[in-house]
């Protein structure tokens, strides 16, 4: 078998974006895949808070009232949705020193806050899961009106790219722990990260839809 | 580098796109329709999708 002259060598790396050594330009595919399905992902989002915002705009009053209580629908019973953002947020910093640790090539910096990433990407599951519980408790289901569709839709479609975030991330965790990842070779960490940071800012602004804006009171009251 | 091809101008070019959505919903405002807000925050995060796009295209590209 005659030999590959073309042979991949550590100088060959494929780049990616913004690195020192990227001397040549362009972009690694990794990290060129990761950008277009983000950007896919941000229109689907998209879709989401337009039919958000148009059941919201539609209603006499928002949150509306809840058909089996009587009274409008409340998210206050949610004591775990601030400390899950606190977490959140702080994943989307923990992921980032472990994206700069691997670039200066210092992996057990890495290895601990890509550990820390994921364990607070699973505890938010878990967070969300028992905010779920606490819902389903008070009557507020996926079938309950347009509030309880939107409500849970959002949020449950969110929960799924966490959910999609914490494998990508455990899959990262498991190669960083075989030594797969050095100063030059991390472009699937750089591409989970992108993503991960996706995942935090679109919570954050679910977070400001669902718990911050204020509520519309009916015409005339 | 062409100062042109800074991934930085990727925001300026999502931005573009954002502004169509400014002027479609000020149109509505300002005469008074019913406001499309479906189709307003469609376009605006048209321009956050159209941005990354731009980079992809900007950063994506050999400087030789």
């Amino acid at each position: 078998m005659a030999s590959d002259s073309r042979a991949m060598t550590p100088q060959d790396h494929s780049p990616v974006a913004g690195l020192a050594h990227d001397e040549r330009g362009g972009i690694s595919n990794v990290v060129l895949g990761m950008l277009l399905f983000i950007t896919s992902e941000v229109m689907f989002f998209a879709g989401l808070f337009a039919a958000y915002f148009n059941v919201r705009a539609n209603a006499p009053q928002w949150p509306p009232i809840n058909a089996e209580t009587g009274e409008a629908f409340h998210l206050e019973i949610l004591p775990l949705v601030g400390p899950a953002t606190v977490l959140l947020i702080l994943s989307s910093f923990t992921c980032q020193f472990a994206v700069w640790a691997i670039r200066r090539g210092d992996r057990t910096a890495f290895l601990r806050n890509i550990g820390v990433t994921f364990a607070i990407g699973v505890t938010f599951l878990i967070m969300q899961g028992i905010d779920y519980t606490l819902l389903y408790s008070e009557g507020i289901t996926l079938s309950s009106g347009t509030f309880g569709t939107t409500y849970f839709t959002l949020t449950g479609f969110h929960g799924a790219h966490v959910f999609g975030g914490a494998i990508m991330l455990g899959v990262v965790l498991y190669r960083g722990l075989a030594g797969q990842f050095s100063s030059r070779h991390h472009d699937a960490v750089e591409a989970v990260s992108l993503y991960w940071h996706f995942v935090d800012v679109v919570w954050i602004l679910l977070f400001s839809l669902l718990y911050l804006l204020p509520g519309k009171s009916p015409a005339g009251v | 580098m062409h100062p042109l091809r800074h991934p930085r101008n990727a925001i300026i070019v999502g931005l573009m796109f954002s502004f169509i959505g400014v002027v479609y919903w000020f149109v509505q405002y300002r005469a008074n329709f019913q406001t499309d807000i479906a189709g307003v925050t469609l376009l605006l995060l048209l321009g956050v999708a159209v941005s990354i796009m731009a980079y992809v295209l900007i950063a994506g590209s050999p400087n030789d």
